[in-house]
């Protein structure tokens, strides 16, 4: 199967909740170079595209589906955005929702969009995230 | 952070990329796509070398903005385009990106801000802005 427009509005949800520690916050602050003492200590934030990382826990499942017969191996990230309510924070439980919202095709290449819903695990907003990839079907 | 205004230059940014940095990031972000670590599969792809993650990229961008924000929380939207890929060779020296920023709007309590990212001479982001809470 190949993925195509008429799974728009395809939802996949992360298979367990994500619990943000401190210390996993100070290891991506570490790994992104940002010494910024807002992401570290008890009442941590996250750097700002920590909320990624959160996200593909979404984009797992979106990927298991065998109907869109999409390989991680053959995904560029074409474009991100994020829009925030709140930080991210240590001690938060985040359901992420990754929902399909365009998918555009040319030949082997598919241009897919869609759009991640992070929320505490009671509803409450936290962030955004909306991406852009690219699936390139071809064999080299 | 004194006044606000459209003109506003933040501090830039050069940040280094060497495979090592790229080896952290795919460890503390679970990201790994071999396009990240494998000349070959770079290759297989149409890549000219194994690449940064965008996601690196994107939150080595957000520094620029952090960085000069007193508190990081105030960032409410930011988003990117990866228009080229940072190619990362595999020696000690590695591939410097320098970061710039600029305030292009302010209205109601909030700061638009356009980011530009070159990597040699290359811009390597498109559409890199960031809307801040500002005072």
């Amino acid at each position: 199967m190949t993925i195509d427009a008429t799974m728009v509005g395809r939802s996949y949800s992360a298979a367990e909740s994500y619990q943000v520690g401190r210390e996993k916050i100070r290891e991506f602050a570490d790994a992104i170079g940002d010494a910024n003492p807002a992401y570290r200590g008890d009442d941590a934030i996250a750097p700002p595209t920590f909320a990624f990382m959160v996200g593909s826990k979404a984009l797992d499942q979106l990927l298991e589906d065998g109907e869109l017969g999409l390989r991680l191996d053959r995904i560029v990230h074409g474009a991100q955005k994020f829009s925030y309510t709140r930080p991210i924070k240590a001690g938060d439980d985040i359901a992420a929702t990754a929902t399909i919202t365009t998918v555009r095709k040319a030949g082997d290449v598919e241009v897919i969009m869609y759009e991640t819903a992070l929320t505490t695990v009671a509803g409450e907003p936290i962030a955004t995230s909306t991406s852009t990839i690219t699936h390139n079907r071809a064999d080299g | 952070m004194s006044a606000v205004e459209v003109g506003t230059e933040l501090p830039s940014l050069t940040v280094t990329f060497r495979r090592e940095d790229l080896v952290r990031y795919a460890g503390a972000s679970g990201d790994f796509n071999p396009i990240h670590w494998s000349d070959r599969m770079a290759a297989s792809l149409g890549l000219p070398g194994v690449i940064a993650h965008g996601m690196l990229t994107m939150a080595s961008a957000a520094r620029v903005v952090t960085d000069w924000l007193e508190d990081p929380a105030d960032l409410v939207e930011y988003g990117v385009r990866f228009t080229k890929p940072v190619v990362v060779p595999d020696d000690d020296k590695g591939v410097s990106v320098t970061f710039s920023a600029k305030v292009d709007k302010v209205a109601d309590g909030l700061a638009e801000i356009d980011i530009t990212a070159v990597a040699g001479e290359e811009k390597v982001l498109g559409r890199a802005r960031a809307v801040v809470r500002v005072p």
